[in-house]
C-alpha cells in the first residue's frame, strides 16, 4: 500500500526524521489561512504516482494570491490519470547538498539493504552512482549507517547525523512492516540540518493486516488501480487489467498466468489475469464471473480449474447460476480434478459445454472471440 | 531415491488442528505419509483421529524422532511456529501458508540458514515423492513415480503438468513446489542440486514465472553443475510490469524479471524451452528417448 507524501512524512516525524513543517489543504481556498508572513511556499500535489514535478504538480507562491493561483491550477492537473485530493504546503528550504536514501529488500540477498546515493533528487534508476549496504539477517545496527554515509563521501558532523538519520529510517522501515521507506531528497539545509524534503513508504500488503492504524485505509489508497483492479481489492480478488476481449477465470497464479499465454499464442488477447484461489466457494466465483465481465471489452470468458483443493462442483453451480441470469454470455470451460464427475452433470443440465483439455478450451475461446 | 521425503520420513503437522491442517493432514494420511504428531498450543494431550497432538514441536521431537515439519498456521504465525520448528533441530520444515510479511521471511531464512535446517516455501505446495511421501497440499492422485525431478514456484500448474506427465505415463521421482514468494527457502538452486545428485532422477523439470532473478541465477548455476538434461518453462509472457500476478513474487520490476529475460537465459544454458504447460510434455518425452 504506497502512502502519499504527507502521510509518509507524517510516520518519518513520528521516528524523529526532521521535515519541512507543512500543512495540507482541501482545496485552492485554503491558502489563504496560511500566514502572509510565512510566503514563499512549495506546493506539492499528492497523488501517489511518480514525476509530479515534471508533470507540473510541484510550484513555488510567493504569496498567497500566488499561491492560490497555482493550487487551483494544481488540483485540476491529473497525473497519469490520478488527481490530487489534498495539496503539501510547505516551506521552501535552502539546499546545500541533496542525497538519496532508501531501505528496501533484495530479492538475490533475501534481505534488506540500505541504498544510498550522493546523487540525490533525480531518478534513482538513471543515477550511477548507487551504494549499497547489505544488512544481514535483517540484524540492523548503525555502523552500517556509517558505512553507508562513508561510502557517500560524507565526513565529520555530517556522517554522524546522517548515520543517526539511517537508523531513524530504519525504524520506520521495521515499524510499519515497509517494502520500500525512501527519502529522495534527503537535504542538508543552510544550517546543517539534514532534512526529508520528500518522502515514499511503501507498507507491504500483506503485513497490513497486523497493524490497526491503517486499517480500513485500503480504498484511499488505490488511485492508480483500474475499475475492475480496485474492485477486486475491495472483495478480495486477485484481478489484474489488460487489453484483451477474452476475461480469464482460473486457480492459482501460475496457472492463471499460463492461461493467459496459451491465449497469446493461439493468437487471441486476454482481457485480465484472475486467480479466484484455492478452495473457492460458490458465492466467491460468482463475485468473480461478474468482476471478469463487468467490463464491455470481454467478448468471452474462459474459465480453467484444476481442482486440488477447489471443487470443480462449486465453480460449475456458480457457473450455472450464471448462464441463468446472462444465457447470452459466451463461456468456454475446462474442470479437471475434484469432483469433476459432480461439476459435468451440474454443467450438462445447464447446458454449458464443458472440456477437460486446456489447449482445446483455450482455441475454442479464441476462436469465438474472434467471431464476436 | 528421490530427494527430501521418502518413505520413512516422520512427519509432524502445526497446524494440526485448524481447518487447512486437519484436511490435509488426513489427505497426507490417506497418501501414506508417516504423520507421527500434530502440533496445536493449547491443544496438547488431545488426539486428532489416531495422531497425539503436543503443545510445542519439543514435546513432540522428545517423543518422536522428527524429520520433517509440515506447517498450516495463519500468516502473522507462521514465522513463530517455524522458528520453534528450526530451533527443536526438525531439518526440514515446509512452510504452506501464503502472506508472510518478506520482514517474517527475511527472519526466517536468516534463521534457517544459521541452523542448517532446509526451509521449503513459505507460500507453497510442499513436496511430493509419489507412492511414498506427500508433505502439503499437492493432490496425490496427480502422480505417476519415475525419473524425472519436477521443480517449480506454481501450485495449480505444478499439478497440470503431472497431470500432463502422468496421462503420457511419465512419472516424477519427487516434486519440489519452491512456493510464489520472492523470498523462499529451498530454491531453484538448491533444487537443481538435489536432482543432479540423486541416482534415480535421470531428467529435471524446471517451472518459473516473472519476478526476480532466480531462473536466470539457476541458468548460470546450470552450466556449470547440471549434467542432467533440463526442460524449462516461463509463465506470465502477458504479464505486465509494476503489478503484482497473484503470488507476492511474480512481479515485473521496471525492465527486471520477465518472461523473456528468463526464457534466453534458459536457452542459454541449454536448457530446452517449452512455450506451453503441454509442450513440456513432448519435450520431456524426447529427452527421456534420448537417455533410453
Amino acid at each position: 500500500m504506497r502512502l502519499f507524501e504527507f502521510e509518509a512524512k507524517e510516520l518519518f516525524r513520528e521516528l524523529g526524521i526532521p521535515t519541512p513543517q507543512g500543512t495540507i489543504i482541501r482545496c485552492a481556498e485554503e491558502v489563504f489561512s496560511i500566514p502572509a508572513k510565512s510566503f514563499p511556499k512549495t506546493l506539492k500535489t499528492q497523488v501517489l504516482s511518480g514525476g509530479r514535478g515534471k508533470a507540473g504538480g510541484i510550484k513555488f507562491a510567493d504569496n498567497q494570491e500566488d499561491a492560490y493561483q497555482k493550487a487551483q491550477a494544481i488540483f485540476k492537473l491529473p497525473i497519469k490519470g490520478e488527481l490530487p485530493k489534498t495539496i503539501l504546503v510547505e516551506p521552501k528550504v535552502t539546499i546545500k547538498k541533496e542525497i538519496y536514501l532508501a531501505i528496501l529488500i533484495d530479492r538475490a540477498f533475501k534481505g534488506p539493504i540500505l541504498m544510498g546515493s550522493a546523487e540525490g533528487g533525480v531518478e534513482i534508476e538513471s543515477s550511477e552512482n548507487i551504494q549499497i549496504v547489505p544488512v544481514p539477517g535483517a540484524n540492523y545496527s548503525s555502523f552500517l549507517g556509517r558505512e553507508l554515509g562513508a561510502k557517500l563521501g560524507l565526513q565529520g558532523s555530517q556522517l554522524i547525523k546522517f548515520a543517526a538519520l539511517v537508523d531513524k529510517l530504519w525504524q520506520v522501515w521495521i515499524k510499519f512492516d515497509c517494502d520500500l521507506a525512501e527519502i529522495n531528497p534527503l537535504i542538508i539545509d543552510g544550517d546543517d540540518n539534514f532534512i526529508a524534503l520528500d518522502g515514499k513508504v511503501t507498507l507491504n500488503e500483506d503485513a497490513t493486516g497486523r497493524h490497526p492504524r491503517f486499517a480500513g485505509q485500503l480504498a484511499a489508497h488505490l488511485s492508480d488501480l483500474g475499475d475492475r483492479e480496485f474492485r477486486g481489492k475491495m472483495c478480495g480478488l486477485n484481478i489484474v487489467e489488460l487489453e484483451g476481449n477474452i476475461g480469464i477465470l482460473c486457480n492459482g497464479a501460475g496457472l492463471t498466468m499460463a492461461t493467459m499465454d496459451l491465449v497469446l499464442h493461439k493468437g487471441g488477447k486476454p482481457s485480465n489475469f484472475l486467480d479466484v484461489g484455492g478452495g473457492a466457494n460458490k458465492d466467491h466465483v460468482k463475485r468473480a464471473l461478474d468482476l471478469v465481465s463487468s467490463s464491455e471489452d470481454v467478448k468471452v470468458l474462459l474459465v480453467n480449474i484444476l481442482g486440488g483443493i477447489t471443487a470443480c462442483d462449486e465453480v460449475a453451480a456458480a457457473l450455472a447460476y450464471y448462464k441463468e441470469l446472462r444465457p447470452d454470455a459466451k463461456m468456454v470451460v475446462r474442470l479437471v480434478g475434484n469432483n469433476e464427475a459432480k461439476a459435468k452433470e451440474i454443467m450438462d443440465r445447464a447446458g454449458i459445454p464443458m472440456t477437460n483439455v486446456l489447449e482445446k478450451a483455450v482455441e475454442e475461446a479464441v476462436s469465438l472471440a474472434a467471431k464476436a | 531415491m528421490a530427494v527430501l521425503i521418502n518413505k520413512n520420513t516422520n512427519v509432524i503437522v502445526q497446524g494440526i488442528t485448524g481447518s487447512m491442517g486437519a484436511t490435509h493432514a488426513r489427505l497426507m494420511k490417506a497418501y501414506g505419509t508417516k504423520i507421527v504428531a500434530g502440533v496445536t498450543p493449547g491443544k496438547g494431550g488431545q488426539d486428532f483421529e489416531g495422531t497425539p497432538v503436543f503443545d510445542t514441536v519439543y514435546e513432540a521431537t522428545k517423543n518422536f524422532r522428527v524429520d520433517c515439519s509440515v506447517i498450516f498456521v495463519p500468516p502473522y504465525f507462521a514465522l513463530d511456529a517455524a522458528l520453534e520448528a528450526i530451533e527443536a533441530g526438525v531439518p526440514l520444515v515446509s512452510v504452506i501458508t501464503e502472506g508472510l510479511p518478506p520482514q517474517d521471511a527475511v527472519k526466517l531464512h536468516a534463521a534457517a540458514r544459521a541452523n542448517g535446517t532446509l526451509v521449503n516455501g513459505p507460500n507453497c505446495p510442499g513436496i511430493i515423492t509419489p507412492d511414498e511421501c506427500l508433505v502439503g497440499i499437492h493432490p496425490g492422485s496427480i502422480y505417476k513415480r519415475g525419473k524425472v525431478g519436477l521443480i517449480s514456484r506454481s501450485g495449480t500448474l505444478t499439478y497440470e503438468i503431472g497431470l500432463g506427465l502422468k496421462q503420457a505415463d511419465i512419472g516424477i521421482s519427487t516434486a519440489i513446489g519452491i512456493g510464489g514468494d520472492p523470498i523462499i527457502g529451498i530454491d531453484q538452486i538448491k533444487s537443481l542440486e538435489l536432482f543432479q545428485n540423486d541416482p534415480e532422477t535421470e531428467m529435471i523439470i524446471l517451472v518459473g514465472e516473472i519476478g526476480g532473478s532466480a531462473e536466470e541465477e539457476a541458468a548460470e548455476y546450470i552450466k556449470s553443475n547440471v549434467k542432467k538434461p533440463v526442460v524449462g518453462y516461463v509463465a506470465g509472457v502477458t504479464a505486465p510490469p509494476g503489478k503484482r500476478m497473484g503470488h507476492a513474487g511474480a512481479i515485473i520490476a521496471g525492465n527486471k524479471g520477465t518472461a523473456k529475460s528468463k526464457r534466453e537465459a534458459f536457452e542459454a544454458a541449454n536448457v530446452k524451452v517449452a512455450d506451453t504447460p503441454y509442450e513440456i510434455i513432448d519435450l520431456v518425452k524426447q529427452e527421456l528417448a534420448i537417455l533410453a
